[in-house]
């Protein structure tokens, strides 16, 4: 079965679909061994990330590897294999009153490996940080079939380099995932988010990120409603407070402040999953924080697009290839491209230049995978 | 300064570094036989405190040259010996290198060199509002060099995470000499790549030495309380972390001292702790003051559900820290009760605090020494303090025998050999206990990306068949982990 999965619009000719962790390393063994490149899919959410493979004989889905190997609500840690999805990870956690602070465009199929793999993160990275900053343990299958571990069940750890943390974002071109443990989060009791009919380069911004009465769990800017959403989270009388503080703030920067709820606050999720998995080009952009204070509102005017102003983060997407050239004109290595059309695949690279310390990149990249067998040519630099 | 250069390199090293920061006279050298951790010293032939980036890569350079292995060294408060040098090799020390460089608000970072005390980082932000989260006990003395290179924890890393969390990029001399940013440098989320600078924090100095380094810095917080309360054994202590931690609510630190550690305390540093208490917890709430005050009073209310004798808050901001003061000196007042001590460094699951102490307890017992305990409860990183005379034939043996003993008990339990202090010389040999071959091996292919050669900081981190005999404590998985049955950590 190939189940239709292309990778930056490369085909694979076969699909292996391992029931356990022991076949997982199995199959990758033998793959090394016949010299067949292959790559790591977990549901298949951001297969346009990155540039076209260069060789691609196979596609391991890990979509069947999806048990909770270990879950310690008391120790606030879980451990789970890689194809389990983010939403039945909520699922369980939230029996437990628990979070896993993954933000991806499609809950329902995205994987933890995946997540792992693409360094998935949103707006609540404010509070939580990413995926580096929570994950403790990783179990990975080298391109040669070998089992190895990092760090370990622990929230607290400094045994042995930090296999865990190089995995993060390495895009399945150093190893396959096959569990990982992460540290979870408390749920807070209430939860609520305001919107403020202002952008990141205001006063009022200045103010808000200044107010040490103000811990927003998340940061948001979004075209529609035109304005920036504040998540405050923790306990009902805090999150009233500071909610009425934002009011304030709005109110002596000649703006105003609207609690959202509801079908407001629906909307608003679904123009971010929108921007995170439609367009026929899809990109990141990283400045920092005072990039995203002073710039304002979108650059690439016509594209769909949401801010993570407090880490100088965008997200974008667009149809229209003219945009994108103009936003490629004065590029430098801070727009990474998710997704664009099968003709730009050559043209434009999706990672843009390597940073100066590729050569190191490139050496882990030929110790894991002497043979560049391992979803070659995904990465940056051709990795 | 030394007098006569009788080392030929020593004129070599101090073309590069000033004549004054080279060491090569044996009595001079002593001060670098080892760091923090004691037991293990060695002399190193030469050792050299360049002040710039190029000093050290040139450095770095005449090294290879001569094949001198190298070991980098910050303050040498390490207690694993990851600065032990190794013998007729080269220890380059960054202690001078110890500059402010660059204070960037707006996007919360710090530029600093690696020789800046990890304190003077909050001292100089202070005035700004801002602060360093990682906070070690010895931060009044130890570098950020040594924390990014051992990833360093402290009793706030609960609530704010390790080194590894604030340390998001530096300018790396490799073992080749070249000079190379890794990380982020300009306030970025991240860079585009594998995260190197993830993989460099806690590498223990194998992968090659930080000459400057970007730390994330926080916003003072509106408000911080600090509880002090007080059990009548470890057991109730215990329950009450666990309770705590269970309940949802995120102190930023919760620290436990049991009654030795109290004796200790108290006798060092004068705070009025009540020297009956079986155990007690000091705790720091910090954030949004509605917040603190909610979190703060659920944490006490647990504390006294859980068997608190007595909770109490300090009067003032000197009485706080003070407080604070007595936890941070604890190791040094061991000294007040025991003529020596060896520090121990494991990590257990938050909810067996109790039990593995009280299993801690019966290996003491079982060896007839005492042991004292002040630790990092809420990240359940333990530090056991195994008391011991050396005038006593055979008790420093018996000690690290029981140290030793007790990472066993916090493998066991799934933890860790080491939370804070890093594997150095001292747990090389225990690492093949938590690790596999496969494992091992795999993380040396990182090493061998970083410095082919091994050159950095040889025989540190990982088990040689030389230093712990052919197959040390083998690790070997369980089928059932393989098929998905079963996991570990």
């Amino acid at each position: 079965m190939t189940g239709g999965i292309s990778i930056a619009g490369v085909t694979p000719a076969q699909t292996l679909t391992p029931a356990d962790r022991r076949e997982l390393a199995a199959i990758v063994r033998d793959l090394y061994a016949a010299g067949k490149a292959f790559a790591f899919v977990g549901g298949g959410t951001d297969l346009g990330l990155g540039n076209a493979p260069r060789a691609l004989d196979a596609v391991v889905r890990t979509t069947a590897l999806d048990r909770v190997i270990d879950y310690s609500p008391e120790d606030q840690t879980i451990t789970v294999e890689a194809g389990t999805r983010i939403a039945a990870i909520d699922a369980v956690l939230a029996q437990h009153d628990q979070l896993l602070p993954v933000d991806v465009g499609d809950r329902r199929n995205a994987t933890i490996g995946g997540a792992i793999a693409v360094n998935a993160f949103g707006a609540r990275r404010h509070r939580y940080g990413s995926i580096k900053d929570f994950i403790v343990g990783i179990e990975i299958v080298r391109p040669d079939g070998v089992v190895a571990h990092g760090g370990g069940k622990v929230v607290k750890n400094v045994a042995g380099f930090d296999l865990p943390k190089l995995m993060v974002g390495s895009l399945g071109t150093l190893a396959g995932i096959a569990s990982a443990t992460l540290r979870v989060f408390p749920k807070p009791a209430a939860t609520q988010a305001v919107l403020v009919r202002s952008d990141p380069a205001s006063a009022w911004f200045a103010a808000c990120m200044d107010d040490r009465a103000l811990e927003p769990v998340a940061v948001a800017q979004f075209p529609d409603p035109g304005g920036v959403v504040l998540t405050f989270a923790g306990v009902a009388a805090s999150v009233e407070q500071q909610i009425a503080r934002v009011a304030q703030l709005a109110a002596a920067h000649a703006t105003t402040a609207e609690p959202l709820a509801g079908e407001a606050l629906e909307r608003c999720a679904a123009l971010e999953a929108a921007v995170r998995t439609g367009g026929a080009w899809r990109w990141t952009t990283r400045t920092n924080a005072a990039g995203a204070r002073s710039s304002g509102p979108s650059p690439v005017t016509g594209a769909l697009e949401i801010a993570y102003p407090t880490f100088g983060v965008r997200l974008a997407n667009a149809a229209d290839d003219a945009l994108v050239d103009r936003l490629l004109a004065g590029r430098g290595t801070s727009v990474v491209f998710g997704a664009m059309p099968q003709r730009a695949r050559g043209r434009v690279d999706a990672w843009g230049e390597p940073p100066a310390s590729f050569p190191l990149m490139r050496a882990l990249k030929t110790n894991f995978d002497p043979k560049g067998l391992c979803n070659p040519g995904r990465f940056v630099g051709g990795l | 300064m030394s007098t006569v250069a009788a080392d030929p390199l020593h004129v070599r090293f101090a073309a590069i570094a000033g004549a004054r920061n080279v060491i090569s006279a044996p009595s001079e050298l002593r001060t670098y036989e080892c760091d923090g951790l004691l037991g293990y010293r060695i002399r190193p032939r030469i050792v050299v405190l360049p002040a710039t980036t190029e000093e050290v890569a040139a450095c770095v350079r005449l090294a290879r040259e001569h094949d001198l292995p190298i070991v980098p060294r910050g303050a040498g408060t390490g207690l694993s010996g990851g600065a032990l040098p190794v013998e007729g090799g080269i220890v380059i020390g960054t202690a001078r290198m110890n500059r402010i460089l660059d204070v960037d608000l707006v996007n919360a970072r710090m530029r600093v060199q690696p020789g800046v005390i990890n304190l003077d980082i909050s001292a100089a932000l202070a005035p700004h509002g801002y602060y360093y989260a990682p906070d070690p006990s010895s931060q009044s003395v130890c570098t950020i060099g040594g924390n990014v290179a051992e990833n360093s924890g402290g009793a706030h890393c609960l609530k704010y995470g390790f080194t590894v969390n604030h340390a998001v990029g530096a300018r790396v001399v490799l073992a080749d000499g070249s000079v190379v940013d890794i990380g982020a440098h300009g306030g970025e989320a991240d860079v585009p790549g594998y995260d190197l600078m993830g993989v460099f924090v806690g590498s223990e100095g194998l992968l090659g030495i930080a000459t400057e380094v970007v730390v994330r810095i926080l916003r003072k917080p509106q408000a911080t309380r600090t509880i002090f309360g007080t059990f009548p054994s470890t057991d109730e202590a215990g329950a009450a972390v666990s309770a705590i931690i269970s309940s949802g609510i995120l102190p930023a630190a919760i620290e436990m001292c049991d009654q030795l550690a109290i004796e200790a305390i108290v006798a060092a540093t004068g705070v009025d702790w009540p020297l009956d208490a079986g155990a007690a917890l000091l705790m720091d709430v910090d954030g949004v003051s509605v917040e603190v005050e909610h979190t703060a009073e659920a944490a006490i209310g647990l504390m006294r559900a859980a068997g608190a004798i007595e909770i109490r808050a300090p009067r003032d901001d000197a009485e706080r820290m003070l407080m604070w003061k007595g936890r941070k000196s604890a190791f040094a007042a061991m000294g007040r009760i025991s003529p020596n001590y060896y520090v121990q460094d494991g990590v257990i699951p938050r909810k067996d605090i109790a039990a593995v102490l009280r299993e801690i307890a019966q290996l003491g017992r079982d060896a007839g020494l005492r042991v004292a305990n002040v630790f990092h409860a809420g990240d359940g990183n333990l530090h056991p303090l195994v008391l011991y005379d050396e005038r006593v034939p055979g008790e420093e043996a018996k000690a690290e025998r029981v140290g030793g003993e007790i990472l066993r008990v916090c493998l066991k339990y799934g933890g860790s050999v080491t939370g804070e202090h890093g594997v150095g010389r001292d747990k090389i040999c225990y690492l093949g206990e938590q690790f596999s071959s496969d494992d091992l091996d795999t993380m040396k292919l990182v090493r061998a990306a970083f410095d082919p050669a091994g050159v950095l900081n040889p025989d540190k981190v990982f088990p040689t068949p030389r230093l712990c005999g052919d197959r040390p404590g083998v690790y070997v998985p369980h089928a059932a982990e393989l098929s998905g049955e079963a996991g570990r950590g």
